[in-house]
């Protein structure tokens, strides 16, 4: 079967699975597994694609559904640089699924109707965004996952904290998407079709004949690329959005969905740029936006007390990482390809790891939050006995987000620091921006020391079996009965920790084997380089010139210029750490007792004693606050005669209810309980009926 | 550069020397900051026998996770691991596997070790001491940083034996100077020392991340911190102050030894005229020595 075939049926898998989710969204476990079956058939489906088309090389494209009068068609076709984004998301669809089936119990008063079919029906949107390539069917793709995915944000339906950040992200993505349109229709007025292979000549011809609209045009993409990415200060809508969502949705937003952004970037910059100093340009104002992005958001990070918020601003953080890995590769492709090659794929293949780590992290938050019914730091405390394996898993996540080696995510801070650092003896501003990244990280790590210290170790909290919590949802499912120091809770179930699971293997393995997915991104980054520009800047990339040394690591170059090879490193370090343990710390043979905390002999309350997550790095936080501005904007003002129209309430309702209330008050007035003012008025009301009598007869 | 068990054996040994001679230098500390307080001092043997000792005795624990049990070595294995990635009067042995930014982030595993122990134990004394652990590395990376990065673009090399074979054949270079004055300030607070010994400070949180470690928990966790003073004394000297440089490893090392010795002299006497800084003093003194190591860097860039 071709890869138009099985692309088609993955998309067909998933719209039979999203109308049969929706037939059997009565039972609640059904339509999850349903769910599942689509997804996981059609990452079957998605799977084969990406290794044949890293095996036998991509298909040619092929168009269905061709709009002549337009210029537009249905396009698909799949290179390396799809695939890598293919398979980060057809793997964390199926995984975020698998959680959603027991997790969407927290929510007892939503229907699963308004979850399943809108996340197959998402995903859907994300194949159709990485596999064509025509600007048309993209930006048709791209609105199908702006729309369901708001959606999703808004699935609490009786929290209006979920609506208000739905708005704002339907909103600013609108916005962002509009820009892009408006960008599109300038590129089709000059190439006369929206396919890529014509945009780029187009483009080529607009920014030589008129610079300012083509870069206009430019700055629309990156806008609207950095919007869904949440890239600051574009990506505000984030913040608010991510812990809106049922962690389910929040998992699959940030591993696969806002990844799509920096896929957009990449496909956009590196195909119809022309390799010259417009893409140099480009290159800096993404490195610069990256890194804005990374400093503003994690240090933001850092101050937050609830668990998804505080994964929220490290979303913001860590794509500023990847803006920053493909603004450096952009810089240096036209001096030198092969760094700036190497740099965009280590800004893709931090994509990759972010989306294990990531998605992992927000997976165990929401573990926690099933069985505490709270996300504030807080009110958590003491959780690693009760739940070894989350705890295990968030303990991994939480190193390799850090960059702690030899997990996954120092693999690609490492080539992204190396690229830049050996770039940055041409343009030494890029040195800057490595060592900024570089404080980030430590910061990043702070900042989840602090998650893992406070929701997992230490004495528990006082509140923390209190029920709903003061956060949590209002059909939350109430903790078990809270018992003195130990809440009788065990782990969360294994459908809640295998997704945990799998991704954390995940991290592990790519941190030891990273040429094995690197290998993949630099293919797929040289064969679109290839493609567009055979001569220039991909005649200068050195085939196999990364990961064909399995034994070495990752060596740039003959010389040895930058080093890091995964395996002797862990296997040095693992054998340093048995010799230590067995040959000192066991050797000598002391006696081990197991004793409570020492408070210097008081006794008190061990949840007393918590230092609680707002107390940490205090002298820090107290150093770069106001890092994070908050703008208030004035919403526009709106037409006041349509307003009042549309408001019936205020011109219909209201005012016909006070009448009434007035008439009866009135008429109540004159029930005063005195039998004689009684008697008074029938005696009045005798004479007015003779009185009538009379007149009308006599 | 290839990767093979010599290297690994070379790897064991290099770690087998920091291991006994850490001790060793620290108590020739001891003997000299007694010697500035005009106190006899203990004999230089003596952290020889509080690490015996404290091998020996009891084991308090507060929790039995896999994880807690485990950091205490791990944290000296990774520094262990730094060891055999930093030139000691020859090449790393495994200066194939990584480069300055991996021993940037191996240099932080131990701390990050200590933090989690600290966190682990329970004590509100130790998530006072982590916390400030941690703050004192934020305020401390960013310097050890910059003077590496300046070390990478004079050399053209991220590798260490590379920047090593650059500065000794090169000659001294204003940049270098400049980064290595910065690296041994950041020296002060790597070892632990005073006026930079803000996490442990005993008078006020009893020992911080180390409060309810006890035992041959304590021993291991006081070994990571000797000897990483030792191997980042080494890191110093090796990378910024090479000459003279023979090529032979029998010369070279003793040479390299009697400089660290030296340097760590300068940071015992540093240690022993200053008070305690508070944390966010300390932060802003490295904030302040990051953006002047800046400096540094310019100067690399202009080719001095």
């Amino acid at each position: 079967m071709s890869t138009v075939v099985l692309l088609l049926s993955a998309a067909a898998t998933l719209l039979v699975g999203a109308v049969l989710s929706l037939a059997v969204a009565h039972r609640r476990h059904g339509a999850g597994w349903v769910a599942v079956a689509a997804m996981g058939g059609a990452a079957v489906l998605a799977w084969v694609v990406v290794l044949r088309t890293f095996s036998a090389g991509p298909d040619p494209a092929v168009t269905l559904l061709g709009v002549p009068g337009l210029g537009a068609g249905l396009t698909l076709a799949v290179d390396g640089l799809s695939a890598v984004f293919l398979a980060i998301a057809a793997t964390i669809g199926v995984l975020t699924t698998l959680f959603a089936v027991e997790y969407l119990d927290r929510y007892p008063s939503d229907s699963v109707a308004k979850y399943y079919p809108l996340l197959l029906l998402l995903f859907v949107g994300i194949v159709g965004v990485v596999s064509t390539q025509d600007l048309f069917f993209f930006l048709v793709f791209w609105e199908l996952m702006t729309v369901t995915s708001y959606f999703l944000v808004v699935f609490e339906g009786e929290s209006r904290a979920a609506h208000q950040a739905g708005l704002k992200y339907f909103v600013m993505n609108q916005a962002a998407t509009l820009g892009m349109v408006a960008a599109a229709l300038v590129l089709w007025r000059e190439g006369g079709s929206f396919h890529f292979e014509t945009l780029r000549p187009a483009l080529e011809r607009l920014l030589v004949r008129e610079p300012w609209l083509g870069h206009g045009v430019l700055l629309l993409f990156f806008v609207g690329f950095a919007t869904k990415a949440g890239i600051l200060p574009m990506g505000a809508w984030l913040p608010h959005a991510y812990p809106a969502a049922p962690t389910s949705a929040t998992a699959a937003f940030a591993g696969a969905m806002s990844k799509l952004g920096i896929y957009g970037l990449v496909r956009v910059f590196l195909t119809l740029v022309p390799v010259s100093s417009a893409m140099t340009a480009w290159g800096w104002v993404i490195a610069l936006a990256g890194t804005a992005s990374l400093f503003v958001g994690t240090l933001t990070a850092l101050k937050q007390d609830d668990a998804k918020r505080l994964m929220s601003f490290h979303v913001v953080g860590q794509v500023g990482y990847m803006f920053l890995g493909v603004g450096v590769g952009l810089v240096l492709l036209p001096s030198n390809p092969w760094l700036g090659s190497l740099a965009v794929s280590a800004g893709i293949f931090h994509l990759l790891n972010n989306a294990l780590y990531k998605t992992a992290l927000f997976l165990g938050a929401g573990a926690v939050h099933t069985r505490t019914g709270t996300r504030s730091l807080n009110a958590m405390g003491g959780l690693g006995p009760l739940m070894p394996w989350t705890a295990g898993a968030a303990l991994v996540g939480s190193l390799a987000i850090a960059g702690v080696p030899p997990l996954n995510g120092f693999a690609s801070k490492w080539l992204l620091y190396a690229t830049g650092i050996l770039g940055g003896r041409g343009s030494p501003l890029l040195v800057i921006l490595v060592l900024v990244a570089m404080f980030i990280s430590l910061v990043t790590l702070a900042s989840f020391l602090k998650y893992y210290g406070s929701a997992f170790l230490g004495p528990p909290a006082e509140n923390r079996a209190s029920g709903g919590g003061a956060d949590g949802p209002p059909g939350g499912r109430p903790a078990p009965a809270p018992s003195r120091g130990r809440p009788p809770m065990g782990d969360v179930g294994p459908l809640l920790l295998l997704p945990q699971g799998v991704l954390t293997a995940g991290c592990v393995l790519v941190g030891l084997f990273p040429w094995v997915p690197l290998g993949a991104i630099q293919e797929g980054v040289v064969g679109v380089l290839a493609q567009v520009d055979p001569y220039g800047a991909a005649g200068g990339i050195p085939p196999e010139s990364l990961g064909s040394h399995p034994a070495l690591g990752l060596a740039l170059g003959e010389a040895g210029l930058a080093l890091w090879a995964p395996l002797p490193a862990a296997l040095a370090l693992g054998l340093f750490a048995l010799l230590v343990y067995f040959g000192l710390q066991r050797a000598a043979g002391a006696e081990v007792r197991q004793v409570p905390v020492w408070v210097c002999g008081e006794e008190e309350d061990p949840a007393a004693l918590r230092y609680g997550s707002g107390s940490f790095y205090l002298p820090f936080k107290h150093a770069f606050r106001g890092v994070y501005p908050t703008v208030r904007v004035q919403p526009p003002p709106f037409p006041s005669p349509l307003r009042r129209a549309l408001n019936p309430d205020r011109w219909l309702y209201l005012p016909l209810a006070g009448w009434v209330v007035r008439v009866s008050r009135a008429v109540a007035r004159t029930h005063v309980g005195v039998p004689q003012v009684y008697l008074l008025w029938i005696v009045l009301g005798a004479a007015a009926v003779v009185a009538v009598v009379l007149l009308s007869f006599g | 550069m290839n990767a093979s068990w010599g290297n690994l054996l070379l790897a064991l040994v290099n770690a087998a020397l920091v291991l006994l001679l850490s001790p060793l230098v620290e108590g020739l500390l001891r003997k000299g900051k007694a010697f500035v307080h005009s106190r006899r001092g203990p004999p230089i043997f003596q952290p020889y026998l509080d690490l015996f000792k404290l091998l020996g005795k009891e084991d308090l624990r507060t929790s039995n996770d896999l994880f807690y049990r485990a950091a205490p070595s791990l944290s000296l294995a990774s520094v262990l691991l730094l060891a055999a990635l930093v030139p000691m009067g020859a090449a790393p042995p495994l200066g194939f596997a990584g480069d300055i930014v991996v021993v940037i982030y191996v240099a932080a595993m131990s701390a990050v070790l200590l933090i989690l122990v600290a966190y682990g134990s329970g004590s509100p004394y130790a998530f006072v001491g982590g916390s400030r652990e941690m703050m004192v590395l934020l305020a401390v990376e960013p310097v050890v940083a910059v003077t590496l990065v300046v070390g990478a673009m004079k050399s053209g090399s991220l590798a260490t034996a590379g920047i090593l074979e650059w500065n000794a054949a090169h000659g001294p270079a204003i940049s270098m100077i400049l980064a290595g004055v910065a690296l041994f300030l950041a020296l002060q607070a790597q070892a632990g020392k005073l006026p930079f010994d803000i996490p442990e400070a005993e008078q006020e949180v009893m020992g911080g991340p180390l409060v309810e470690q006890s035992g041959p928990r304590l021993a291991l966790l006081r070994w990571t911190l000797w000897a990483k003073q030792l191997v980042f004394a080494f890191l110093l000297v090796e990378l910024f102050f090479p000459w003279p440089r023979t090529g032979w490893w029998i010369v070279d090392l003793p040479l390299a030894l009697v400089k660290v010795l030296l340097v760590l002299a300068l940071v015992a006497l540093v240690d022993v005229v200053n008070p305690r800084l508070r944390v966010d003093q300390a932060m802003g003194y490295f904030g302040r020595v990051a953006v002047s190591s800046l400096a540094a860097l310019a100067f690399a860039v202009i080719g001095m």
